[in-house]
């Protein structure tokens, strides 16, 4: 019987998948399910891509928690003992039910592909080899990566911190919405990060830059629009983690830059690049 | 640092690198936890319990096998959908309120006015799924029944319901795939 087979059985257990992935069996249900899952790699691979798929559903919710919060989490985590680390052995995780068992799974997701430590994105076309099941870190870094900044900005804000995020906010969601958008990401062997969410036929982009704010006082990290044969073209400068929103791209652009600028930054770069991400898989350097 | 590697630190036992975690990932958590439980208290509440459950389970994170966010926010929504569902057992929720869930789901994840930055895209790669594929992925994700439950609000046989949650996540994969 070949796996589709299976899988359109209704009474095969591979049929809760989808139902487990979204959290909608009950009890009993479920702790017979992940008794199923632990012997049943190929479920297991399955109910992990579709639980990466659900957790997508909860990029659209997210809100600032009350500022209370924060201070109570904090003292309760000073006070209260931690598992040991060992908990992770196959044993203790059969005997715990508190947290879901596809999260880690039975076996490893395939394995990342480690980019070049620069310039991002500039060769290779990863996106031949992609696995059937393409795991979350890699198939939603740059999403998830953009959403963790942003979330990072709202932690503690003020009220004219807040409008005029919003503002910026309606400026990326315009962003997000040409039919065009895509968004590419780069790390590197240090875990910095730039990512960009870009419309091509908008000529508009939103960019984010993670792990690069340790520059030192009196300097800040400008952005820049590389073009061939023309002057790199500043696109502004960033503050901490806050997300940068560029318009008038030129669609000729080939990449992105970031040099570190003294503070207000320059009219040319003054620097060689800290972090370059090629345009190309965005839809740009026609 | 970015939240895979702040988890590893906090298995570790390192509170300044919890408190870094808790700004990447207290929104994300208390607004998914929100949009399950509703209630506002009741929320707080469950956010709470996860982020402090974060804080005693790190270490059972592994960075090989996913991000960090993934796994937080999956750890998040089964608290969330515990709680909604022994508040339902217990009467606490309203039959009219249930109700207006059932129609208002969908609306609701449009409607939301704080722009988080996926919202848009996801708004509108849940508007490429049939009605069917919506409503049974958010009645089931966002409001937190089960696919039985969902059935019987949609009247609709379970087979069909389990079929409608598979494709309707796999199309949204499909649609936030290209996010790669």
């Amino acid at each position: 019987m070949s796996l589709l087979d299976k899988m359109l059985r209704r009474d095969d257990p591979h049929s809760l998948a989808a139902p487990y992935a979204l959290d909608a069996l009950e009890r009993a249900e479920r702790t017979r399910f992940e008794k199923h899952l632990r012997n049943c790699p190929v479920c297991a691979a399955e109910v992990r891509a579709l639980s990466e798929d659900a957790v997508r559903l909860a990029w659209s919710t997210a809100a600032p928690p009350p500022p209370a919060m924060r201070d109570r989490v904090l003292a309760a985590v000073r006070t209260t003992a931690q598992e040991p680390a060992r908990a992770r052995e196959p044993e203790a995780r059969a005997r715990t039910t508190q947290l879901p068992p596809h999260v880690w799974g039975t076996q490893p997701p395939p394995s990342r592909s480690g980019g070049p430590s620069h310039a991002f994105g500039s060769g290779g076309a990863p996106r031949a080899r992609r696995p059937l099941f393409v795991p979350f870190a890699t198939a939603t870094a740059a999403a998830a990566l953009v959403v963790a900044s942003l979330f990072a900005v709202q932690a503690n804000q003020t009220q004219d911190q807040l409008n005029a995020e919003r503002a910026q906010a309606r400026e990326i969601a315009h962003v997000l919405a040409a039919p065009d958008a895509r968004a590419s990401t780069g790390k590197d062997a240090d875990g910095r990060s730039i990512g960009v969410i870009a419309s091509a036929a908008e000529g508009q982009a939103v960019i984010t830059l993670r792990g690069y704010d340790d520059v030192p006082s009196g300097r800040v990290n400008q952005l820049w629009l590389m073009r061939p044969g023309a002057q790199p073209r500043s696109l502004g400068l960033f503050e901490g983690d806050t997300p940068l929103v560029a318009t008038g791209l030129d669609k000729a652009a080939t990449s992105l830059a970031v040099t570190v600028e003294p503070d207000g930054g320059s009219p040319q770069p003054t620097s060689q690049p800290v972090v370059q991400l090629a345009l190309k898989s965005v839809g740009f350097g026609e | 640092m970015e939240a895979d590697e702040l988890l590893v630190l906090v298995a570790g036992g390192d509170q300044k690198a919890f408190e870094m975690l808790y700004g990447l990932v207290s929104g994300p958590v208390f607004g998914l936890v929100r949009r399950v439980v509703r209630d506002p208290a009741q929320s707080e509440e469950v956010a709470q319990e996860v982020l402090l459950e974060l804080w005693r389970s790190a270490a059972r994170f592994d960075p090989g096998r996913g991000s960090a966010l993934s796994w937080v926010l999956t750890l998040a929504h089964r608290r969330a959908v515990d709680r909604v569902r022994s508040a339902r057992a217990a009467g606490e929720r309203e039959q009219r309120e249930a109700h207006r869930a059932h129609h208002t789901a969908f609306d609701q994840v449009t409607e939301e006015v704080e722009a988080g930055l996926e919202r848009e895209w996801v708004r509108r790669c849940l508007e490429r799924l049939t009605d069917l594929q919506r409503q049974s992925v958010t009645l089931a994700y966002y409001d937190g029944y089960t696919y039985r439950e969902v059935a019987e609000r949609l009247s609709l046989p379970l087979g069909t319901v389990k079929t409608r949650m598979r494709d309707g996540l796999t199309r949204l994969r499909e649609c936030l795939g290209g996010v790669a």
